[in-house]
């Protein structure tokens, strides 16, 4: 209808009478108010939560709600055949009438939405995540008789409307203002116990190491608008857009300002800056280390943070302007050799820790590592795929951990439960549901994702990328470890027998614990209908979902360059990537990828599964040292601030007081001296003044005498 | 009239408070302060100026011209009036002023009468900063500034005070005597061609290439001996590294209401005359140096930071952290692109906001805990959870956090250096400069860990509660200003716009060719 655009507008909708056309495309009138209803519980929370029942939480649940029936009629209304919605909502530079800005600089600077698929289904995830998050955080929170929660509610408002506002802004400029937001969100929730020391540390480290990566983000922000004079994410003058064209040699590109150097190498380093909030917000190597410590925070908070929010928020980014990325091969083999190195290295240290949230923490970086090797290698369905599967899984497993805690009275440590499956059932098959998908055992959500991650990497890498087929080997080697380190945290929470008389006698959890955990529990088991790619060649690509739905075909209007066709094409076209893909069938690497993490169950169960499991990996010695220390990541990130940067800024200080006040006082000092000097001529005898004129105006006839030559 | 009106109020103002009682100083300066604030607030919404006040199409807003007196060939007058750069300056002077007698009367209790009717004394000058336009004028309100805050540094401050008072009048006076002689200059290279000292006749003279030579110097050179002594005396006051070393000390020694004038309002007169002087009437020599000017820039950005880092005072975080905002301010002038300039001038008004309520939110806790040293206490959050929440929101704004004004002025700092043809390497510098943006997020993290989070610990023998409600409401009210900016930097961006356009067009288009 509207070309490759495939931007609709309202206009003509008037007509149709109200009811009904609130029930067709007005939806997107309403879809401000997806992330507003958030905002809105912010503020009720904090400035009435005090008075509010439950401290606020049910403003938050209500907003989210609210949320989320709205978020699941727009993906009703793009699959019954909407149209992809952007609109600009506010200018936030230059929208005055006859602006001077604009008269000068031709552009405004816009907050807009843009809903497509991609923007929906996330939508979906997070809104439902966060509403989830909320209801547990009545057991969590509330039950256990927290103090702060007004603050505590109106963080989880705050957090959920700039994850929101993120997902569906149609321009890079927005889309850093919210993941700035988001990261400040996070600083709030992860230090909430702030009177305890561990909690404020970490917050400082996680918005500091995700500052570092929004560094190099905001450059490429202010690079990329420089060059092209627009952050539009969508449209024939978005950047994205104008990339290709200014690549692709077919089309007459105009309007691209590179300082300087050709355009495919500015192109590459804007990606690679864009990155580094990337591998920040999404905790890659090497600026993961905040993750783990982020551990600090309540339970729920890391769930929200974990599933939906703050670490989805890189990987999601990558997603959304896929246009880009896919012309730049240089860019995509960094993303695909950080994600594959990541999710490896990842799992190796998640192998030894003894407490239950460390042990996610480190998948958690795993599994985002994952998606960063489909985006690079490729595979944006299999990208988008895995965030999704991953936000329900992962969400469950915190979930779960956190009634597991719950019922330890905020013991974390493994190694003192044991037994607790048959003391506390539900949660114990919930989170064996999770566990399986995040293993990736056939037939659990994460199974199909992974596989799918795996294989589209190993198609495009076995086209001729060899740095491709190195990260896919490092994908498929961590499933093994995947598979290892899950089944160790689930045998040893929940079988055998007690280590401990509180795993003996676990307190109880209520109904909002479980809810959650049951909601997200038939998820995982079934969230791999969404694509069951392993299959393509028996069930029909039709029947692959989540593709076709990213691929725009339930819509009445092309999705056009949205589209993962397009993407495809991108990845292919000599101008882009230049990905070549063979053809290869994936129920190959699908089975080897199970048979790999089948290997890591099987071994989880060999060591770990008897009545009563013995530390086993103390065997690994000096290795199980170095992992547990992280490869020493910390120690040289914490040695960079305070080792190097603080005693060089103290060398400075030094400097500045010694040296440059030195000498401002030393002039100073001087000028006073003198002064004292030429006091004590002013001795009142008029015989010295005459002396004193005498010899200087014999001084001065010298110096006149000697300038003018006259000796 | 409304300028006059706006004068003359505060100074009669502060001379009644003065000869007051000590008793009624506090609210009476307090309420005084309220007319030069609704004064400048009535002329923000009937201002009708347009473009540049120093160039030729520029319609000055509330202007007034009385021939004073006659000066050998020259005619002093009273010149008075406004346009797009000097607006939002002066309305951030009236706002900060009453914010800043507020938070006075907790912590001044000797003197009352001097103390207020100084800082009275002490808007009267700065308004007449911003408003003049005749050069003798504008010189007379500029030395003016001095006097009130050497007094207020002097008599309230701390132990050290008599040292950082007259650091500050001695460096200051000197700066003011440089860029004296370097205005002189210009105008006596100018002769005949012009017959009064107003700023708008020199630019535009200058401009016109009327400069001939003086003192056996060539037009070129006389101009850039010119640029280079205002450069001098202005960057003082900004202050650039390595002029920047009377700040801290003045910071340290200064009360806080003082601290918030010093670092909202008088550190922008600095660059205020850089951008009316040198950047206006020099333009092509500014092009020039443009190098060494962002090389400036640059080094107060991550000097100034990295000194931050350093220090334990709270004070004197802020203070070196304002060199370092103030650095951003030279990158975005010497770009001369419409975001350089505009956000230059954006980041004045968002670091007199911002670096005003970190003072005086840092003056709420030291009357509290009479400390302000890193360290010494921890977990303030415990016991004032409102002041602690509104400091917390406030150095995230100072640390560039997007929806407060410090992103919106710094991003469009960035944009416009980015862009800019005028500096060579631009990309590169203005990327380096951004580092600052890491740092300050590293220094003020690690302050408020240290101060605000934690178990409570603080020796006192006294009870630590929450803060007097007139404390909180005026830091209140300045974050309330902080996220306004920030969400709608339009409110005062156009205005700033208008002022600063015609510059791009003279001036940028000159320089870049045309472009």
């Amino acid at each position: 209808m509207m070309g490759t655009t495939a931007l609709t507008t309202l206009a003509g909708t008037a007509t149709v009478p109200q009811f009904i056309s609130l029930a067709t495309k007005d939806v997107f009138k309403l879809a401000p108010a997806i992330a507003l209803f958030p905002l809105a519980s912010f503020f009720i929370s904090l400035f009435l939560g005090k008075r509010m029942p439950k401290g606020g939480a049910l403003a938050g649940i209500a907003a989210t709600i609210a949320s989320l029936a709205l978020s699941v009629w727009l993906v009703i209304e793009l699959a019954i055949g909407g149209g992809t919605y952007q609109e600009t909502l506010y200018t936030f530079v230059g929208g005055a009438s006859d602006s001077a800005v604009v008269e000068h600089t031709g552009v405004e600077l816009t907050f807009g939405l843009l809903i497509d698929p991609l923007a929906a289904l996330m939508l979906v995830i997070v809104s439902l995540i966060s509403l989830l998050v909320h209801l547990f955080s009545l057991g969590y929170m509330n039950d256990e008789g927290e103090t702060g929660l007004p603050r505590y509610y109106a963080g989880l408002g705050l957090f959920t409307f700039s994850m929101l506002a993120f997902v569906y802004s149609d321009n890079l400029l927005m889309a850093f203002v919210f993941f700035e937001l988001v990261g400040v969100c996070s600083y709030l929730l992860i230090g909430f116990w702030f009177r305890e020391d561990a909690p404020p540390s970490a917050a400082k480290k996680a918005f500091l190491i995700t500052r570092f990566g929004d560094y190099f983000f905001l450059i490429g922000v202010v690079a990329i608008f420089a060059t092209f004079g627009t952050t539009a994410f969508a449209g024939e003058n978005s950047f994205v857009t104008m990339a290709a064209d200014g690549l692709n040699p077919d089309v007459a590109a105009e309007g691209i300002d590179t300082p300087g150097v050709s355009e495919d190498t500015w192109f590459t380093v804007l990606g690679l800056l864009v990155l580094g909030g990337v591998v920040g917000k999404s905790a890659q190597f090497p600026l993961h280390t905040w993750l783990p410590d982020a551990m600090e925070g309540p339970t729920p908070v890391s769930a929200l943070i974990h599933a939906a929010t703050m670490v989805a928020a890189g990987v999601y980014l990558v997603a959304r302007m896929y246009g880009f990325f896919a012309l730049l091969p240089t860019v995509l083999a960094v993303i695909a050799l950080i994600g594959g190195f990541t999710a490896l290295f990842a799992a190796t240290m998640a192998l030894v820790k003894q407490e239950l949230k460390q042990v996610l923490a480190y998948s958690t970086i795993s599994q985002y590592g994952y998606m960063m090797l489909a985006l690079g290698g490729g595979g944006y369905v299999a990208g988008v795929f895995h965030l999704t599967t991953h936000a329900i899984f992962k969400a469950l497993l915190f979930l779960g951990a956190g009634s597991v805690i719950i019922a330890m009275h905020h013991n974390e440590n493994m190694w003192e439960m044991g037994g607790l499956k048959d003391r506390m059932p539900v949660t114990y098959a919930t989170f064996l549901a999770g566990s399986l998908a995040l293993a990736g055992i056939f037939p659990f959500a994460g199974f199909w994702s992974k596989d799918e991650v795996l294989f589209e990497t190993l198609a495009h890498g076995l086209g001729g990328s060899p740095i491709l087929l190195i990260a896919y080997g490092f994908g498929a080697l961590a499933v093994v470890l995947t598979g290892l380190y899950t089944f160790r945290m689930v045998f040893l929470t929940f079988h055998g027998e007690p280590r401990t008389d509180t795993a003996e006698d676990p307190e109880t959890v209520g109904w909002s614990v479980k809810l959650p955990l049951v909601v997200l529990g038939v998820l995982s088991v079934v969230g791999g209908v969404l694509n069951m790619g392993v299959l393509k060649d028996i069930i029909g690509e039709s029947n692959l979902f989540l593709h076709e739905w990213l691929d725009g075909a339930t819509m009445d209007t092309d999705l056009g360059a949205l589209s993962a066709s397009h993407y495809s094409e991108v990845l292919e076209a000599d101008y882009g990537a230049g990905y070549e893909v063979t053809d290869l069938s994936p129920l190959g690497p699908g089975v080897v990828a199970l048979v790999f993490a089948v290997v890591g169950v099987g071994a989880a169960w060999y060591l770990y599964s008897g009545a009563d499991p013995e530390p086993k990996m103390t065997r690994l010695g000096r290795v199980r040292t170095v992992l547990l220390r992280n490869y020493y990541q910390d120690e040289y990130q914490a040695w960079l601030a305070t080792g190097l940067t603080l005693p060089f800024s103290r060398i400075a200080d030094k400097f500045d007081r010694g040296l440059i006040d030195g000498i401002v006082n030393g002039i100073g000092t001087v000028s006073m001296v003198v002064g004292r000097q030429f006091r004590q001529i002013q001795t009142g005898v008029v015989t010295n003044y005459a002396a004193l004129l005498a010899f200087s105006l014999l001084l001065l006839l010298f110096a006149f005498g000697f300038v003018g030559g006259w000796f | 009239m409304i300028v006059e009106a706006v004068l003359a109020v505060t100074l009669t103002g502060a001379l009644l408070v003065a000869v007051g009682p000590d008793r009624y100083a506090a609210k009476l300066a307090t309420v005084v302060s309220v007319l030069p604030l609704a004064g400048s607030l009535w002329m923000w919404t009937e201002y009708a100026g347009e473009g540049n006040a120093l160039l030729e199409s520029g319609e000055v807003a509330f202007q007034t011209t009385v021939e004073w007196l006659t000066l050998g060939q020259y005619t002093l007058q009273w010149y008075v009036g406004v346009d797009g750069i000097s607006l939002p300056l002066l309305v951030l002077t009236t706002v900060l002023t009453t914010l800043a007698l507020v938070s006075s009367w907790t912590p001044i209790d000797e003197r009352q009468s001097q103390f207020y009717g100084l800082m009275l004394l002490l808007e009267t000058a700065l308004i007449g900063v911003f408003v003049s336009l005749d050069f003798f004028l504008w010189f007379v309100f500029w030395e003016g500034v001095l006097i009130p805050m050497y007094f207020l540094i002097a008599v309230w401050g701390g132990p050290r005070r008599k040292y950082a008072a007259i650091k500050f009048l001695v460096y200051t006076n000197i700066a003011s005597l440089i860029m004296f002689a370097g205005l002189f200059a210009l105008i006596f290279g100018l002769g005949d061609s012009i017959t009064t000292l107003s700023l708008p006749e020199i630019t535009q003279a200058v401009l016109a290439d009327e400069l001939g030579s003086f003192a056996g110097l060539e037009p070129d050179t006389l101009k850039m001996f010119a640029f280079f002594l205002l450069f001098l005396g202005f960057a003082v006051k900004v202050p650039l590294v390595p002029f920047h070393t009377w700040l801290p000390d003045a910071h340290v020694e200064a009360p806080t209401p003082v601290s918030v004038m010093l670092a909202g309002v008088l550190l922008k007169m600095g660059t205020y005359a850089l951008l009316r002087f040198n950047f206006t009437m020099l333009p092509d020599v500014a092009a020039d140096y443009a190098l060494l000017i962002a090389a400036f820039g640059v080094v107060s950005v991550i000097y100034g930071a990295v000194l931050a880092l350093a220090q334990r005072d709270m004070k004197r975080i802020v203070a070196y952290s304002s060199i370092s905002s103030m650095g951003y301010v030279i990158i975005g002038l010497i770009a001369y692109t419409p975001h350089g300039l505009g956000g230059a001038t954006f980041q004045m008004i968002s670091h007199g906001l911002i670096s005003g309520l970190l003072f005086m939110t840092v003056g709420v806790i030291y009357n509290a805990t009479h400390t302000r040293m890193v360290g010494d206490m921890s977990g303030l959050a415990n016991r004032m959870p409102w002041t602690v929440g509104i400091f917390i929101t406030g150095a995230f704004g100072y640390m560039g956090l997007p929806l407060m004004s410090g992103f919106a002025a710094e991003v469009l700092v960035f944009i416009g250096a980015f862009q800019t043809s005028v500096v060579p390497a631009a990309p590169l510098l203005t990327a380096l400069s951004m580092f600052g943006i890491v740092i300050v997020a590293g220094y003020l993290l690690w302050a408020m860990q240290q101060t605000l989070f934690g178990s409570f610990e603080l020796e006192t023998d006294y009870e630590i509660g929450p803060a007097p409600i007139h404390d909180v409401a005026s830091i209140g009210v300045l974050l309330g200003l902080v996220v306004l900016l920030g969400v709608a930097p339009d409110l005062i961006y156009e205005t700033i716009q208008d002022g600063v356009n015609p510059l791009v067009d003279f001036a940028g288009a000159a320089l870049t060719g045309g472009a």
